[in-house]
């Protein structure tokens, strides 16, 4: 239970103040009476003022989503008069059908897969963008004579289902490879193992699990869709259109508060990995501290690294129109919805 | 402490040997250490190496093991191809049932694998304490078909053993699988053909434990990473299945590690330096290849425990090295110390020696070495300057400064046998003396005889003279040797005459103590003597023997008081010089004719001295005086008593009439008669100079030698006008 002391503070001390120039007034009795009561119902009322929401990330608790788990842990959603809960995504979750179906409050998302789910009726607005590109990144073996992306035609590129699929279908599309496509239920295990030649990777991630495999980085083929023109913005903040209208202000208070966790986040390293680990031991996650570090590394360059400043958290118009179009391109969506209807961001 | 070290012998010495001593022990150590640290380290490394081996192959038969239940079950699905559940339950139960170091084990089967008409069937047995349990693994909460397991073993239609995994469909545990593809043929391998998996799980816990089992070492630990550097077992729990050795590198920002770490997964054994990051303490780690899963073995052994025994080693080394140089520092002060401290003590009584004081010991040097040695001849030395010392302290009361000189200096100066050489001789006895001090207190004598003898010894130093001997009151003393002196003869009358010129001084104070009147008689004789060291070794002199020393004595038996007689030999040497006052001519007993002599009044030239002259005239008395007589024949007093008067009395001599006839040089004692003298003592002696033959009576002329105090008091009283 959070009691807001310093509001409280203020209310006593305005009292003593009135007792002080209306001794007459103001018996000692009365004082203790109103004193109490305040208390008393000043920290029940404060608890029971504030809105209860939930979040859902898109996996598992790591670095990826350190803003939240911050601002919730150091009490910045209290702050902004929320109550939030942290939901444990993963690999068999799709935030977005947990949006649809009232599960969560918010959620996070690509912005591909967020653009898609409006455009097929689902109401959802993009409160704030917070991965302004694509940190997606084909990665193989050097040691299997994969040096360009020519290379990968006629193999075998491991990939995961859902969201995922969207840019490598573009860049497949965009650079008319001929690669044999197999799902990736896990993490980099197929890749090391063999089972695959290359494989879709998170900069933040899995490439970073491959040189906690043992590879360094000058044994690794690293493609970057950011650089192959498929740079699709990445995790943003969606709610539904109708919480948005019922309640704008708790969602601009969600991501402020939000913001603030990654501010925060960015600037506390060590406090920060141990608010994650804590999450991601509880999740029984088997990540590890150094894995995370790097992972909140790159968040860190994934997030505030933009060519406009001051875009911290903005979906740039420009970004959205040239995605909507790619993907209506790919016959993905029929029709680019209205930016203004879908981007519900504070400038 | 520089100050020290420069003026001390013994912190030189003493700070020398330690540091040398330091110094080349530190170099022996230092080497030894080096050398032993190679061997060592070398040995260790490769029993570790053996060891983490024979461990990896204990763990790698546990996996064959396990792979074979799995593989066994596969086969035997692969032919038998019937969906019997009742069948295939029993099998997978007893595969896991029989075989201890299997945890769980299931038959998990493609889509109508085993029943046509089920997207997935997956019987599962696993062990729950001592029972066995069944699970089916298909279900909408847990999709087989996406696990490593199943999912890379598919991919790669081959035998795998998956990465270490939290399994939540079966036993909530931590395990690694080794899945096995079952066909639909028997002959295996075609992918169309694939029907599934049989699996076979080990717990990582019963592996941890297994590896905890190995002591390769006693504070080091092992641990297993798979192929892909995650730790499968390591002694910290929470450390299985989340961090990686890469992990810990990055984390320790150790590159040694992550080097060691590629080598692990790369198959390699070996064994590497690994600082200090995976143990507080530096450490090595020990590799070896589990070929099964490919997984690796690791122990880490600290660099500690492994050179324990090098560390040992040292330690009593070095505490030997510095037991040996504290020895070393005490033997190094204690044998600079024996040498210095005798050195300090003769430089000190060098320096004592040189102020003159030779009572120095030190003989509280006993050692016989090189310094006791130079202590030794330090007191050697110490006793010949006292020898020396004491020779010039004695013979320098008897001989001149040369004498002795020539006696310390010269290398045969006190070698005995002498040489023929012309001499001055010179004898002076007083007259009366030996019967005057019969009556005297023997102390009153020595009084007496020192004033005497310290006034002529002075005298004859100062005129170069030697003395040869003194014998009572009378002395022998030469001139001319040792060193040879042209003027001897010269210089040994002028001494004489000085020396009779000193009695009047002599005379005075004893006339003021109470003491007799004396006289003395002088010879002075030149002539060929032998000179040198007379005597044996034990007791020896500088002395002179020869016929003209005794002849010396005989003249000097002629000289009355006041007197300075020389021979003729040395009167014509020196007869320019010279003033005679009268010349005697004598007949000596043993010598033939007549010998003169001369009685010497003064001397001119250098020495210019001239005695002065006596009253020699008699003097009528007022009134006799009645004496007594005795003749001395050779110093020994005749008893006949003769009665005698003295009529006329002079400065030096009286005229005594005797009823009998007396010789002339007789020598004779006077003593006042009694009857007349009764109240007074006292007594003279005298030689007899000149006789007369009167009418009944002779008239003797009597020098008088000696006097006591009352009878020269006497002669005062009495004395003409």
């Amino acid at each position: 239970m959070d009691i807001n002391l310093a509001g409280m503070y203020d209310t006593l001390s305005a009292l003593i103040y009135l007792a002080r120039i209306n001794g007459g007034f103001f018996r000692k009795q009365i004082l203790v009476f109103w004193m109490s009561f305040l208390l008393l119902v000043l920290p029940v009322s404060q608890v029971l003022s504030k809105e209860k929401v939930t979040f859902l990330p898109q996996w598992i608790p790591q670095a990826q989503f350190a803003g939240y788990m911050v601002a919730k842990e150091k009490g910045f959603y209290n702050e902004w008069d929320l109550d939030v809960t942290l939901l444990r995504g993963g690999p068999d979750i799709n935030p977005f059908f947990n949006l649809a179906a009232r599960e969560t409050t918010f959620c996070s998302g690509w912005l591909s897969e967020g653009i898609q789910q409006r455009a097929s009726g689902i109401e959802v607005v993009n409160l704030a963008q917070i991965i302004q590109q694509s940190s997606l990144l084909l990665i193989a073996k050097k040691e299997r004579h994969i040096d360009t992306l020519a290379d990968l035609n006629g193999r075998k590129v491991g990939f995961w289902m859902g969201e995922f699929y969207m840019p490598i279908r573009a860049l497949i599309f965009k650079h008319d490879l001929n690669v044999k496509l197999v799902p990736n239920y896990t993490t980099v295990t197929i890749l090391l193992k063999d089972a695959v030649d290359a494989m879709a990777a998170m900069w933040y991630n899995e490439y970073h699990r491959m040189i906690l495999s043992g590879y360094n980085p000058d044994e690794l083929s690293v493609f970057r869709f950011s650089e192959l023109g498929v740079d699709f913005p990445e995790d943003g903040i969606y709610c539904l259109e109708k919480t948005y209208l019922s309640n704008p202000v708790m969602c601009e208070n969600f991501v402020r508060a939000s913001l603030k966790g990654w501010q925060y986040a960015f600037t506390h390293e060590e406090e920060t990995l141990d608010i994650v680990m804590a999450y991601a031991d509880a999740a029984n996650t088997g990540t590890n501290r150094a894995h995370q570090r790097w992972m909140l590394a790159r968040m860190k360059d994934l997030v505030l690294d933009s060519d406009t400043p001051g875009s911290f958290g903005i979906l740039d118009r420009d970004d959205y129109r040239k995605l909507g179009q790619t993907l209506e391109r790919m016959y993905m969506i029929d029709e680019v919805p209205e930016f203004d209807l879908f981007f519900k961001g504070w400038h | 402490m520089l100050s020290w070290f420069r003026n001390s012998i013994v912190y030189k010495m003493t700070f020398l040997v330690m540091g040398t001593a330091s110094l080349v022990l530190g170099f022996v150590i230092a080497y030894s250490y080096h050398y032993s640290y190679e061997m060592i380290l070398k040995g260790s490394e490769t029993n570790a190496r053996h060891l983490t081996l024979s461990a990896a192959r204990r763990i790698e038969q546990e996996f064959r093991s396990v792979a074979k239940v799995a593989q066994g079950l596969a086969d035997h699905l692969s032919v038998n191809l019937d969906n019997n559940e009742q069948t295939l339950l029993k099998l997978v139960k007893t595969s896991v049932e029989n075989n201890p170091e299997v945890y769980g084990g299931g038959a998990i089967f493609e889509p109508g694998g085993f029943f046509k008409d089920r997207i997935a069937y997956a019987p599962y047995f696993y062990k729950a304490g001592n029972e066995t349990r069944f699970v089916q693994l298909a279900s909408p909460f847990y999709n087989y078909f996406q696990k490593d397991y199943y999912h890379i073993t598919r991919l790669l239609n081959r035998p795998t053993w998956s990465d270490p995994y939290f399994d939540e469909g079966g036993g909530d545990i931590l395990m690694v699988t080794f899945s096995a593809p079952v066909y639909w043929s028997k002959t295996r391998g075609n992918p169309e053909d694939f029907r599934g998996i049989a699996t076979s799980d080990i717990s990582l816990e019963w592996l941890t434990s297994l590896v905890e089992k190995i002591q390769v070492v006693q504070n080091g630990f092992g641990f297993i990473i798979s192929d892909t550097g995650i730790f499968v077992t390591h002694p910290v729990r929470e450390d299985i299945m989340r961090e990686s050795i890469f992990s810990v590198a990055e984390e320790k920002n150790s590159l040694a590690l992550r080097e060691a770490g590629r080598k692990m997964v790369l198959n390699h054994s070996g064994f590497v330096d690994i600082g200090t990051a995976l143990t507080p303490q530096e450490s090595f780690l020990a590799f070896a290849r589990i070929p099964s899963t490919g997984w690796s073995l690791g122990v880490v052994l600290p660099r500690e425990e492994l050179l324990a025994d090098l560390v040992r080693l040292h330690q009593r080394t070095l505490l030997l090295a510095l037991t040996g140089v504290c020895l070393l520092f005490v033997a190094s002060y204690l044998l600079a110390r024996s040498m210095a401290r005798p050195l300090l003590r003769m430089s000190g009584a060098a320096r004592k020696i040189a102020t003159g004081d030779l009572a120095v010991d030190l003989s509280d040097i006993r050692s016989s070495d090189e310094v006791g040695q130079l202590a030794v001849s330090f007191e050697e030395m110490v006793e010949g300057l006292r020898q020396k010392e004491f020779i010039r302290d004695t013979f320098g009361r008897y001989l001149t400064k040369e004498v002795v000189q020539q006696l310390l200096e010269s290398e045969d100066g006190l070698k005995l046998g002498g040489e023929q050489r012309e001499l001055s001789l010179m004898m002076s006895d007083l007259r009366g003396f030996t019967s005057l001090t019969s009556f005297m207190a023997p102390e009153e004598i020595l009084t007496f005889l020192n004033r005497y003898l310290g006034k002529m010894v002075e005298i004859l130093m100062n005129h170069r003279g030697v003395i040869d001997e003194i014998i009572g009151d009378g002395i022998l003393a030469f001139f001319g040797a040792p060193e040879p002196m042209k003027d001897h003869t010269v210089r040994a009358v002028a001494c004489a005459l000085n020396m009779q010129a000193a009695m009047d001084e002599i005379n005075t104070m004893n006339e003021l103590d109470g003491y007799a009147h004396l006289e003395m008689g002088i010879a002075v004789h030149t002539g060929q003597v032998v000179v040198g060291n007379i005597g044996s070794e034990k007791r020896s002199k500088y002395g002179v023997v020869g016929s003209d020393v005794n002849f010396t004595g005989r003249i000097e038996g002629y000289t009355v008081g006041g007197q300075v007689l020389i021979s003729d030999t040395a009167y014509q040497l020196i007869k320019e010089y010279v003033d005679v006052r009268q010349t005697l001519t004598v007949q000596m007993k043993g010598i033939p004719g007549m010998v003169t002599l001369y009685d010497i009044r003064g001397m001119k030239g250098p020495y210019n001295i001239v005695l002065k002259d006596r009253d020699e005239s008699p003097k009528l008395l007022k009134k006799e005086i009645v004496i007594e007589v005795h003749r001395l024949h050779k110093k020994v007093m005749d008893k006949t008593k003769i009665f005698a008067r003295i009529t006329h009395k002079s400065q030096t001599s009286v005229i005594v009439l005797f009823d009998r006839k007396i010789e002339t040089w007789e020598d004779i004692r006077i003593k006042l008669a009694d009857d007349d003298y009764p109240s007074r003592g006292g007594e003279a002696f005298g030689k007899v100079i000149h006789t007369r033959q009167l009418e009944n009576a002779w008239e003797a002329t009597v020098r008088v030698t000696s006097l006591s105090p009352q009878l020269y008091q006497l002669f005062k009283d009495t004395g003409s006008d």
